[in-house]
C-alpha cells in the first residue's frame, strides 16, 4: 500500500446532536484516487468538508478527532487553516464560478496569495486552462462573465481554478452530477490524468464512476465507516455484508446477456465503432458485453456509451489483459 | 368544482384591483405634480437663489434650495453608506457568530426605522442646543444619516445574506480569508442589491423635511460652509405651499417636480454604472 496523505483519525462530527460522522479513521494513500461511496446522507460530504474545515461555515457543528495531511492537524486551532486550504483544491456538485471574469476567475487565487506581476497572472491563467482543455475554447474571451460559459465548461474552469493556487490535493463532492455525459467524461479523464500529480478525494454516488476512476474506496453508511480498502478488494471482494449490498444494490446482480462482442485485438476508435454497431443491431433494453483489451478502451468504451444515452452496467477486470464492459441499450 | 373557480375568479378580481389602485394613485401623483407645476417652471427657478420676499411673489429661484437638499441627501447618504456596510458585513454570520449582540443589533435598526422623521429632528435640536451650536448643512447631514442608516443596513442585510453559501465555500477553499471573501466576492455578488440599499436610502434622505426643520435651518443663500444653515427642497416645498399667494403655491408644485427628476436621474445614473458590474453576477 502507498504513502498515506491524509490521515483521519477517529473523527467524529454532530449537526446540533445529530451524529454525522462515527468514528471514522481512514488513510487516504497519495497521489491515488480515493472514491468515498455510500447512500445519500451517510456523511460522505460532512467528511469531504471536514478536510478542509469548510465545514466551519455550518452552523451548530461540532467536531472531534484528527485529520493529519503532511503532519499537520488540520482540526487543530492553531493549525493555519488558510494554508491547509491552499493545499487542496476542491470541486463543487454545482459548477460555481466566481462572480467575474474567465480570468479573474482563474486568477483570483493566486492574486490573493500576493502574486500581482500580470504576466505571472497570464501564464497562469493560460496554463492551468491548457491543463483542463479549455484553453481553446475560451481564449478569445477571457474577459466575458464566467457564468456566460456552459455548465461543463464551468466546471472545467472550477477545476483549473483550482489547481491554480497550486494544491497537492483535489477534493470533489459529485463533480459530475448536474452535467451531461460528454462533460463527466471530460472531468473524469481530467481527474485520471491528474492523479500523476495530485492526491485526489472524490465523493460519488455513481458506483460506475468510482469503478472507473478509484484506486481506493471508502464505503460510509449511516456515519459509519463500514470498509475501506483497494478498489479491487472492494468491489470484487467486499468484506462487508452492506458494502456488498450496496454495490449489489445499484447492480442487477444477473444479467442476461443478449449479445456478446469480443473486441480483443482491436486499438480505440474501432472498439468504439465495432461496440456501437453490435448495439445498434440490439433492441431496446438488451444487454451486449463486450470484451476489451486494448487499455483506452476500458474507460473509453463505457464513456462513449454512456454519452450515447445508454446505461454501462459493469466494467469488469476478468484476467490479467482483459476486461468485460455491460451495456444496456437505451 | 364550481367553488373553486369562483374563488379562483374573486382572487383574480381582488389582485387586478389593488394592482389599479397601485398603479393609479403613482399616475395620480405624478400626473397632478406635473400638471401643476410644468407650466411655472422656469429657468430663473433652476438658476437664481431666493430674493428676498420670494415667499410673497417676488423673484428669484430655489438654486438654494436644490443645492443644500443634493448636500444634504448626498453627504447623508455617503456618512450612512459607511456606516451601514460596516454593520451589514458584521451582521452577517461569519463576522457576529448570529450572537445576541447581532439580533440586538437588527432590533434597534427596526425601531429606528420605525421612529417618525420629526423625533430625529427633535434629538437632533436637542443636541444642537446643548452644544449652543445653530443649524448647519453638517448637522442636517449626520441627522440624515441617522435616518438612512436603518433603511440602508436592513436593506444591505438582506442582501448580503442571499449571496449564495457556495461562492463562499469557493473562495475559502481557494484559501482566502474572511475579509477577502467579504470584498472581493460577497460584495461583487451583492453589488446591484447594495446600489438599490443605497438609492432606497437617498430617496427617502432627500425627501424628508421634519428631520432636517431644526437641524439645518433655512436660508436664502447657497451654504460655503459645513457649519452654514441651508435650504432644502422639501422645506422649500413646505413653505411655498404654506404662503396665502396662489403663484408662490404653484411654485411649490414646480419645485416637487424638480425633486422628482433629481431622484429619477441619480437612480438611472446608478443603475447604468451597476449595469457594467452586474454582467459577472452568478444567477
Ligand atoms: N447543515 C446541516 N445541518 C444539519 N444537518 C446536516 C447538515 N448537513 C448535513 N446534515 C446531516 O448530516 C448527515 C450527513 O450529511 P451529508 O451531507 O454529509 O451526506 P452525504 O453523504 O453527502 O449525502 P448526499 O449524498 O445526499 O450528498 C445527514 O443526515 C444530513 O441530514
Ligand atoms: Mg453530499
Amino acid at each position: 500500500m502507498s504513502e498515506t496523505h491524509i490521515q483521519i483519525d477517529n473523527v467524529n462530527a454532530y449537526y446540533s446532536g445529530n451524529h454525522a460522522l462515527k468514528n471514522i479513521s481512514v488513510q487516504i494513500p497519495k497521489k491515488q484516487i480515493t472514491a468515498i461511496i455510500g447512500p445519500s446522507g451517510c456523511g460522505k460530504s460532512t467528511l469531504l468538508k471536514c478536510m478542509n474545515r469548510l465545514i466551519d461555515l455550518t452552523d451548530e457543528i461540532t467536531y472531534s478527532g484528527k485529520i493529519l495531511i503532511d503532519g499537520e492537524n488540520v482540526f487543530d486551532k492553531k493549525t493555519d487553516i488558510i494554508n491547509i486550504r491552499k493545499k487542496m483544491g476542491l470541486l463543487a456538485q454545482k459548477p460555481t464560478p466566481l462572480p467575474m471574469s474567465i480570468y479573474e476567475n482563474i486568477a483570483y487565487g493566486p492574486r490573493i496569495h500576493g502574486l500581482r506581476k500580470k504576466p505571472d497572472l497570464d501564464n497562469i491563467v493560460e496554463k492551468y486552462l491548457k491543463l483542463v482543455g479549455l484553453w481553446e475554447e475560451v481564449k478569445d474571451r477571457l474577459n466575458s462573465p464566467a457564468s456566460n460559459l456552459s455548465i461543463g465548461q464551468q466546471q472545467r474552469l472550477c477545476l483549473a481554478r483550482g489547481l491554480a493556487v497550486e494544491p497537492e490535493i483535489i477534493l470533489c463532492d459529485e463533480p459530475t452530477s448536474a452535467l451531461d455525459p460528454v462533460s463527466s467524461q471530460h472531468i473524469e479523464q481530467q481527474l485520471l490524468k491528474l492523479k500523476e500529480d495530485y492526491t485526489i478525494v472524490i465523493v460519488t454516488h455513481n458506483i460506475h464512476q468510482a469503478m472507473r476512476l478509484a484506486d481506493y474506496v471508502v464505503h460510509l453508511y449511516l456515519g459509519e465507516l463500514v470498509e475501506h480498502g483497494t478498489a479491487n478488494e472492494v468491489f470484487e471482494n467486499p468484506k462487508e455484508e452492506r458494502t456488498r449490498a450496496y454495490i449489489n444494490g445499484t447492480f442487477i446482480p444477473e444479467y442476461t446477456i443478449d449479445t456478446e462482442v469480443n473486441l480483443k485485438g482491436n486499438e480505440c476508435p474501432y472498439n468504439f465503432i465495432y461496440a456501437k454497431q453490435a448495439l445498434h443491431k440490439l433492441g431496446k433494453g438488451k444487454i451486449l458485453k463486450v470484451i476489451v483489451d486494448y487499455p483506452t478502451a476500458v474507460t473509453e468504451v463505457p464513456r462513449g456509451m454512456e454519452a450515447d444515452g445508454h446505461n454501462v452496467l459493469r466494467v469488469k477486470q476478468i484476467n490479467e489483459s482483459d476486461w468485460e464492459i455491460l451495456i444496456r441499450k437505451n | 368544482m364550481e367553488f373553486r373557480r369562483i374563488e379562483e375568479a374573486v382572487f383574480k378580481v381582488l389582485m387586478i384591483f389593488s394592482l389599479l389602485i397601485v398603479v393609479g394613485s403613482l399616475l395620480a401623483v405624478i400626473g397632478i405634480i406635473l400638471w401643476k407645476g410644468l407650466p411655472v417652471l422656469s429657468i430663473d427657478m433652476l438658476t437664481k437663489t431666493a430674493e428676498g420676499g420670494y415667499y410673497f411673489g417676488k423673484g428669484g429661484g430655489i438654486l438654494n434650495a436644490i443645492i443644500g437638499s443634493l448636500y444634504l441627501a448626498l453627504g447623508g447618504t455617503i456618512l450612512a453608506f459607511f456606516l451601514s456596510i460596516g454593520i451589514a458585513f458584521y451582521l452577517q454570520k461569519e463576522y457576529s457568530g448570529g450572537t445576541r449582540l447581532s439580533n440586538l443589533t437588527r432590533l434597534c435598526l427596526d425601531i429606528l426605522w420605525g421612529t417618525p422623521s420629526i423625533v430625529y429632528g427633535a434629538f437632533g435640536f436637542t443636541v444642537l442646543m446643548y452644544f449652543q451650536m445653530r443649524a448647519s448643512l453638517i448637522a442636517g447631514i449626520i441627522v440624515l444619516a441617522l435616518l438612512e442608516l436603518p433603511i440602508m443596513t436592513r436593506a444591505m442585510e438582506e442582501v448580503i445574506k442571499t449571496v449564495p453559501l457556495e461562492l463562499k465555500e469557493v473562495s475559502y477553499s481557494l484559501g482566502a480569508t474572511r475579509l477577502e471573501t467579504t470584498l472581493r466576492v460577497v460584495s461583487k455578488q451583492a453589488l446591484p442589491g447594495l446600489m438599490t440599499g443605497v438609492l432606497i436610502a437617498f430617496g427617502r434622505g432627500i425627501g424628508d423635511a421634519a428631520s432636517i426643520l431644526f437641524t439645518a435651518g433655512y436660508t436664502d443663500r447657497i451654504p460655503t460652509s459645513l457649519f452654514d444653515a441651508t435650504a432644502s427642497l422639501p422645506l422649500a416645498i413646505f413653505f411655498q405651499l404654506g404662503t396665502p399667494f396662489p403663484a408662490v403655491q404653484q411654485k411649490a408644485y414646480a419645485s416637487a417636480v424638480i425633486l422628482l427628476v433629481i431622484i429619477l436621474a441619480i437612480s438611472i445614473t446608478t443603475r447604468l454604472l451597476s449595469r457594467k458590474y452586474t454582467k459577472y453576477i452568478i444567477k
